[in-house]
């Protein structure tokens, strides 16, 4: 087990003194069998929502992780990008690819909304109205006829690309799986950018951040416009994949739960730790969904039990686990090298 | 015409009171917004629908024992879990994003808790509160009248036990610093847990106070939360005065926009108030300058 840790980590090392991006052209070829290792459809469906999923809870960290603003209404951009989907599918027959980028910018404007607020209002103030922002955006689906009210839009049709259509989720899988990959690894380039310092500025004393020259404003604002293009973008990508049919349903206060659940576990701020999370969460979601009064039980304690007991989350121990690994490797060095100092001065003597 | 949802939107507005006079605070006593609250008043509206319809109560004496239930419930909920988030900060304060999941997260599990009881299908406390009153052309039922009555009184006890009593001289204590409060010999976990006792308690009369009228049901909390929330924002974090005049004004504002603009988007009328003013004047009405990090 150690020792295929260490090959592991050795390889990708090796591979990222050849050129920075291999390792992820590495993880693109090594995902992409994977829907003919599945026993059924429904298993690619599975990895497809996943993918989304690491797509929203990604989108999620920026904004909750790096920059450290309190939202909850996360769902509801997520929603828009959605809807705004179902809606120029449906009743204006357009193609995937316009709605998408449509999507997204319908989900970045809507960011801006969530964000204004977040200039005069901290950490419980800021949830509160992001809470309230995502509960108006839902009732308001819910009550709209124009928006398929209760019984959601139907009918909206999978992606074409000159003329090949996605028409199954093992087809779909090849638009969804590159898709997160490029949206985790943005989300990695962000965070050692300029911005992501800018980000962790702010998130660990606004004043300071302030003082050092970092724009707080405008940094917060852009950290809740790319959370909101994560969200259109997964929003966008949910709404196109089969049975092509949103509901208002998918969107409500447990969705949100569970995403919060997705960064709660994973440890909030961590990358990795938040992919892990929505991949658990995801799955335990799916083998539970009979026990649907249980299963949210389950998540609340879960959510519940991370933030008492284990507060930075599945990725929190990780990250100590190689901080240790590396420590114990140092000292283990140093204690080679002290002995063959203390040796060759021996033998001098 | 406009008088009768006058009267409406005033009683309701009192209910949503009552829950932010709570919210309100926990808010200045402890520094945390507490995300549950909701959750008590579906639970104190169950344990009056439990005593009323099935121990045959009358409805005094349920408002009353679903207080003190419900009150029970907060400081457990308090002491078990709370505690150990709000006393790693070296005080009682903890700032972030911590006590805000933690607070989600109980909702969940108090929700669904509750859906296990009781199960998922709504029931209205039957209470025969006699014909409505006529004054003038208006009509006005009784279980208005109970809203008002009771909600006066409960604010009457509730400023002269802050005001006049040393237990209620402890608890401003406590809200104002902590550190000071414990030099001068007040005992402030206990006072905590009281703080925390007492929000839960007027929760569970506000979901008693709205049994009769609208339906008591397992997801009826979150809602009612958000409108408490927009009512304590609207008069002033923190400020007690200001959850009454917030919580009113949510209520009139909810039900005039349902009964003139449109029926059907009833529930985002309190949120846009809420967010906007949020945006226009964070503080609210009463409240004082937000506590911020300086």
């Amino acid at each position: 087990m150690l020792t295929l840790i260490d090959g592991i980590e050795a390889f990708i090392g090796r591979l990222k003194a050849i050129h920075p991006l291999l390792p992820w052209l590495v993880a693109l070829l090594l995902l992409l069998p994977v829907p003919h290792f599945t026993a059924n459809n429904y298993q690619v469906y599975l990895i497809n929502f996943i993918c989304i999923m690491i797509i929203l809870a990604t989108g999620l960290n920026i904004v909750k992780g790096f920059a450290g603003q309190v939202t909850v209404g996360h769902v509801a951009l997520y929603a828009i990008g959605a809807y705004t989907s179902a809606v120029l599918s449906t009743k204006f027959g357009m193609p995937f690819y316009v709605n998408l980028p449509v999507s997204i910018l319908a989900a970045m404007i809507f960011g801006v909304l969530v964000g204004l607020p977040s200039f005069r209002l901290e950490g419980a103030y800021l949830a509160l109205a992001t809470l309230a922002f995502a509960q108006a955006v839902e009732v308001y689906i819910r009550v709209t006829n124009y928006l398929g009210a209760a019984s959601g839009i139907g009918g909206i049709k999978p992606p074409e690309f000159f003329g090949f259509t996605l028409r199954n989720y093992d087809e779909y899988y090849y638009l969804v799986m590159p898709i997160m990959l490029l949206a985790v690894y943005a989300s990695f380039a962000i965070l050692r950018s300029a911005t992501g310092r800018a980000f962790m500025a702010v998130r660990e004393d606004p004043i300071s951040a302030a003082s050092m020259g970092v724009n707080v404003r405008r940094y917060k604002l852009i950290a809740f416009v790319m959370s909101a293009f994560y969200a259109g973008l997964a929003g966008s990508l949910y709404a196109h994949m089969l049975p092509g049919y949103v509901h208002p349903n998918n969107f409500t206060v447990i969705e949100m739960v569970t995403v919060l659940l997705m960064v709660v576990l994973g440890g909030i701020g961590n990358i990795w730790g938040g992919i892990i999370g929505a991949i658990i969460v995801t799955i335990v979601a799916d083998i539970t969904r009979e026990y649907y009064f249980y299963q949210l039980l389950l998540f609340g304690a879960v959510i519940v039990g991370t933030v008492l007991f284990m507060p930075k989350g599945i990725g929190g121990i990780i990250d100590r686990y190689f901080v240790n690994r590396r420590f114990v490797a140092a000292r283990e060095l140093t204690a080679v090298a002290k002995r063959g100092v203390v040796g060759s001065a021996s033998r001098e003597e | 015409m406009i008088v009768d949802f006058l009267v409406v939107g005033f009683s309701i507005g009192l209910v949503y009171a009552i829950v932010a006079l709570g919210i309100s605070l926990i808010y200045s006593g402890l520094d945390i917004v507490h995300f549950a609250h909701g959750e008590f008043v579906m639970f104190g509206a169950f344990f009056g629908l439990v005593l009323v319809n099935d121990s045959g109560l009358n409805y005094p004496i349920s408002i009353f024992l679903a207080m003190i239930f419900a009150g029970l419930m907060g400081v457990f909920v308090e002491r078990v879990f709370y505690r150990r988030l709000t006393s790693k900060g070296g005080g009682y304060t903890v700032a972030g994003m911590g006590m805000i999941i933690c607070g989600f997260g109980m909702a969940i599990i108090l929700q669904n808790v509750a859906f296990l009881i009781w199960g998922a299908e709504g029931h209205a406390i039957q209470v025969d509160f006699g014909t409505p009153l006529k004054i003038g052309t208006v009509n006005l039922p009784k279980s208005y009248l109970w809203i008002l009555c009771v909600s006066v009184t409960l604010m009457a006890v509730l400023h002269f036990f802050l005001k006049h009593t040393k237990a209620g001289l402890a608890i401003r204590a406590v809200a104002a610093n902590k550190d000071i409060a414990y030099l001068m010999g007040i005992n402030v976990p206990l006072m905590i847990s009281l703080i925390f006792g007492l929000a839960c308690g007027l929760a569970a009369v506000g979901g008693v106070l709205i049994g009769p009228i609208n339906y008591v049901q397992v997801e009826m909390g979150y809602l009612i939360l958000i409108k408490a929330f927009a009512a304590a924002v609207v008069g002033g974090f923190g400020s007690l005065p200001g959850a009454i005049l917030g919580g009113l004004m949510v209520g009139i504002f909810e039900t005039l926009g349902a009964a003139y603009i449109s029926g059907s988007h009833k529930d985002i009328y309190a949120f846009l108030l809420l967010i906007a003013v949020l945006v226009i004047k964070p503080t609210g009405l009463l409240g004082q300058l937000a506590k911020s990090k300086a």
